[in-house]
């Protein structure tokens, strides 16, 4: 353990990582601290004007929503559109700092489930092999062969819109990564003579599975579900800026950048004038993702040795 | 000894040693031996002691983190480590061979035999694929192996394990080298093919009158094939001297628990001897002697002061401070095994 | 006469060569192919062979470890090929094996206390884990290594260090018979000794049965009371271990003997140099297997198989040099 977490601060590239994904905790955890809500439900971003256009930065609340506030009797704890509105006057600030939660909330969830199903899938292949290795491992190629985003789309269009339904096809067309992974480590893990002198002592073969080859055999698993977590995110964005994803206000940094695709270029005359309503939804993604792939990209390369034993 | 015979090869005082990221493993350490024309020397040791590294270290086929930092390999007279690279490539194959104990990792898998023999031949001499090819198939017909024509143009997976250590010895034996080092050539066939491969790599030498360094563990082999033998351990020569007194008059406690700690045919064993302990961390050597953790005659001093490899006698040098004791064990009929 | 803890009759352990895209079987790789014999309560049988020769799958399939293909393997008065799945991992108690890489035989991510203790966990010996544990520390002390160490991980250990722990987990359920799968033949030359008397010593305290399965004729005649020698999946030679070395029948069992490597330059022996390479056991040859490259080769041995006989009293040849 110690020795990971060495090597884990030892590198640039998984400093920069840490420190990232260290902010993106802070700015989840700290959310109703840094941007107070001004409504029941945290997720609904504030509208800051019921200009279609996007503001700019620095934008005040407009007259006539500070007068609903008011008269529904919500105190109005900030005003200002630090980053500006994006179209329809949400504010841009609001939904960065909540789309953080969301953001973790995609990413973890929707690896931790589809890494449990691709693990168990694969696992009872591997150990059991002949024809439950043949089917398990045809009906994984079958999934595979949907090309994942129409998939997802089609799956969000029979469900109905909305992140939970955005996780569910993350993960139905998501877990056969896992689960091709874990077979092929669990194939040759089962090789193993200690494996063999698991069954001569008598050991009944699910414990096997459970207390012999998995533990040998997750690391590989760990280590793509980590860079999984920021594609998953990207995934999901894509999805929203398609339009089947998170509904119309919701937290989401990719419902965001869908909100940008009307005012991306700008008007005639003045090219990128609502360079905001990109940028910052848009950067935090990439620095989301960064994030993910630079630790799991060190988290590979520390158990690569260990992969051969070295512990 | 006989001063008619040629010197050959002269190692001094060799030092090799790995520049690792935990701390520097000497892995060889002050190696002396000397191999004449047409003799055969045996290098005794177990994993770790550094006999491999010695063999590489005089073909100069190390690389980085593993240096050679001292020490003369002299060659025909002439040391190996001072010469440049092209040189050296001279050198490998021609003059001085090699085989290693995996035959399926020293050749090439996915290249066929005859074209593996053949390099080296185009490499050394002028001679067209098609002649080369045609001395391959001559040659594996020399170490014994079937139908060498259709052999010739199979791949190392396609053989069993002793028809793949008999193409390396074809390889190593090509271009008629006067020096051959084989690498535990036989540690990992079956005893009834290792029979085969030793008769053969002796028959092949005494035609060619060449020279062999034999590196191994077992010492029923060298007691087979070897002139001289070289016991090393942790990166020393701790005892040298000729096949006869090593084995009727070992003088190192190493060599000496050696010889009573293994199993053997011709002599019933009521109980085997035990070197206690383990072979030393390269990285944590003890100070002093280095075997002396294990030695049951070990003394403050052998603690304290590493000793020097010494002339005990004509033509047998010993590395220990307690010499005397050793005799009188083997006075005792320690060394019968019974 | 002590008492016959396992007898093997007839066992026979084919396995299949599939090729092709719908892996249909093109033929038979005759590991072991009607072996019998018998092994006594206290004795150590000493079986050995060179590669191919079925001695590693034989000891498998008296294990269940490899089902056999045919035949039966009766210990104790019961017959173990015909159990069921269940049965077989209670019997597991009474027969343990100690295998030949301490590399790869000890799960690298359980503590060694967990390795030994996973048997008696399995088949519900001491289920105080207090208690469990301090057996676990009784048997590392047996087997030579300091108690305190049962918290650390297989990789901070030796070789020799991890067989003796291989040796510790096979003890903990109290077999009556362990198989040694060339258990010394892993280790450095100056280690094996330590744990060949170890084993030896163990045998005596604990009144063990081994069956050693090795290559290395030396150590078996140090080690064994009997030895029983394969070629090609068959047995060709059984016999008491002096009568076997004083008295060898059977032309490879001479060739074996003669090939081994003795560390004495003195010692004068009859060179036999056997020709070619040992036949793939998908396709042996036909009559007497070791008939291609025997030096006492008669018409009939490329015809009819010989039977293994008793040709004097214990000593058994599967040779037509003997009637």
């Amino acid at each position: 353990m110690n020795r990971i977490l060495r090597k884990l601060f030892s590198n640039a590239s998984s400093l920069v990582g840490i420190v990232l994904l260290i902010i993106f905790i802070i700015i989840a955890l700290f959310a109703p601290l840094i941007a107070p809500p001004l409504s029941e439900n945290p997720y609904q971003i504030p509208r800051m004007s019921w200009d279609i256009a996007p503001q700019s930065p620095g934008f005040l609340m407009s007259d006539n929503i500070t007068d609903i506030y008011t008269v529904t009797g919500i105190e109005v704890k900030w005003n200002k559109a630090i980053c500006g509105t994006a179209e329809g006057g949400y504010d841009i600030f609001y939904g960065l700092i909540w789309g953080t939660r969301t953001a973790f909330k995609i990413g973890l969830i929707a690896v931790a489930i589809a890494a449990l199903i691709g693990v168990f899938i694969g696992s009872i292949s591997a150990y059991f092999g002949g024809w439950i290795d043949e089917i398990i491992m045809r009906i994984t190629d079958i999934f595979l062969s949907f090309p994942f985003l129409v998939a997802a789309m089609v799956l969000t269009t029979i469900l109905g819109r909305g992140l939970d339904k955005v996780m569910i096809a993350l993960i139905v067309f998501g877990w056969m990564g896992y689960a091709r992974l874990i077979r092929g480590s669990i194939l040759s893990a089962k090789e193993e003579t200690y494996v063999m002198a698991a069954k001569a002592l008598g050991v009944k073969d699910i414990k096997i599975i459970w207390k012999h080859l998995l533990p040998n055999t997750i690391f590989p698993v760990m280590v793509q579900g980590t860079m999984n977590i920021g594609s998953m995110v990207i995934t999901a964005a894509a999805l929203s800026f398609l339009g089947v994803g998170a509904p119309v206000g919701y937290a989401d940094w990719g419902q965001m950048v869908s909100f940008a695709r009307n005012w991306i270029i700008g008007s005639p005359g003045h090219a990128g004038q609502y360079w905001f309503t990109v940028f910052y939804p848009g950067i935090f993604i990439v620095l989301f993702v960064l994030a993910w792939n630079l630790i799991g990209d060190t988290l590979r390369d520390i158990l690569d040795p260990r992969l051969r034993g070295e512990l | 000894m006989i001063n008619s015979r040629k010197l050959l090869l002269e190692v001094k005082d060799l030092k090799t040693y790995f520049l690792t990221e935990n701390g520097i493993v000497k892995a060889v350490d002050g190696v002396d031996f000397e191999v004449y024309q047409g003799e055969t020397l045996g290098i005794v040791g177990e994993s770790g002691c550094g006999k491999s590294v010695t063999a590489l270290s005089i073909l100069r086929l190390l690389d980085y983190p593993g240096k050679t930092v001292g020490g003369e390999i002299l060659f025909k007279g002439e040391n190996l480590l001072r010469k440049s690279d092209a040189e050296m490539r001279e050198i490998r194959g021609k003059e001085i061979a090699i085989i290693f104990q995996e035959p399926m990792t020293a050749l090439n898998p996915v290249l066929t035999i005859g074209f593996q023999i053949a390099e080296a031949l185009m490499m050394h001499f002028e001679i067209s694929k098609k002649e080369a090819i045609k001395k391959s198939v001559e040659l594996l017909k020399k170490v014994g192996i079937p139908i060498p024509e259709q052999r010739v143009n199979e791949y190392p997976h396609q053989l069993s394990g002793g028809m793949r250590q008999r193409a390396m010895i074809a390889m190593a034996m090509s271009c008629d080298p006067i020096l051959l080092i084989a690498d535990e050539p036989t540690t990992a066939l079956d005893v009834t093919i290792q029979a085969q491969i030793l008769d053969l790599m002796m028959a092949l030498l005494r035609e060619f009158n060449g020279s062999l360094i034999m590196i191994t563990h077992d010492l029923g082999v060298i007691a087979e094939i070897a002139d001289r033998i070289a016991i090393m351990y942790a990166g020393k020569v701790v005892e040298y001297s000729d096949k006869k007194t090593i084995f009727h008059n070992p003088l190192h406690p190493y060599t000496l628990g050696l010889l009573t700690s293994i199993p053997r045919l011709d002599v019933e064993m009521k109980r085997l001897n035990v070197i206690p302990g383990i072979v030393p961390n390269p990285l944590h050597f003890p100070s002093g002697c280095k075997f002396n953790p294990r030695c049951r005659f070990a003394t403050d001093r052998c603690k304290k002061e590493e000793p020097s490899l010494i002339k005990i006698e004509e033509g047998h040098l010993v590395r220990c401070w307690n010499v005397e004791r050793v005799v009188k064990e083997v006075k005792k009929g320690f060394l019968v095994g019974v | 006469m002590a008492n016959s803890l396992l007898q093997v009759k007839n066992l026979v352990k084919f396995f299949p060569i599939k090729k092709g895209v719908f892996r249909k079987t093109v033929g038979w790789i005759k590991a072991v192919d009607d072996v019998s014999f018998e092994i006594y309560e206290g004795e150590t049988l000493g079986l050995v062979g060179e590669s191919g020769c079925g001695k590693t799958t034989t000891a498998l399939s008296i294990l269940r470890l490899e089902k056999p293909t045919k035949g039966q393997v009766i210990f104790d008065g019961r017959d173990i090929t015909k159990m069921k799945k269940s049965d077989i991992r209670k019997e597991r108690k009474n027969m343990q094996i100690i295998f030949q890489d301490p590399y790869s035989s000890l799960d690298p991510r359980m503590k060694i206390k967990d390795i030994i203790a996973e048997g008696m966990l399995t088949h519900n010996i001491l289920k105080n884990t207090q208690e469990r544990y301090k057996k676990v520390g009784e048997l590392l002390e047996r087997v030579g290594i300091p108690a305190e160490y049962m918290d650390r991980f297989p990789h901070e250990f030796s070789g020799g260090q991890r067989q003796r722990i291989g040796i510790a987990r096979a003890l903990a359920l109290e077999p009556k018979i362990i198989m040694c799968d060339e258990a010394v033949s892993a280790l450095d030359v100056s280690i094996r000794s330590q744990i060949i008397n170890l084993l030896k010593d163990l045998q005596e305290e604990y009144s063990l049965t081994y069956l050693f399965v090795a290559h290395d004729l030396s150590v078996i005649k140090y080690i064994s009371d009997r030895v029983v020698v394969m070629y090609l999946g068959k047995i060709v030679e059984i016999a008491d271990k002096k009568e076997f070395f004083n008295d060898t029948l059977h032309p490879y069992a001479q060739a074996l003997i003669s090939a081994v490597p003795v560390p004495n330059p003195d010692y004068k022996k009859e060179r036999i140099i056997l020709q070619g390479d040992v036949p793939s056991p998908a396709n042996p040859p036909k009559g007497c297997r070791f008939h291609p490259r025997c030096f006492k080769i008669m018409e009939i041995c490329s015809e009819i198989e010989p039977k293994l006989k008793e040709i004097k009293a214990g000593h058994f040849c599967a040779c037509h040099l003997y009637k």
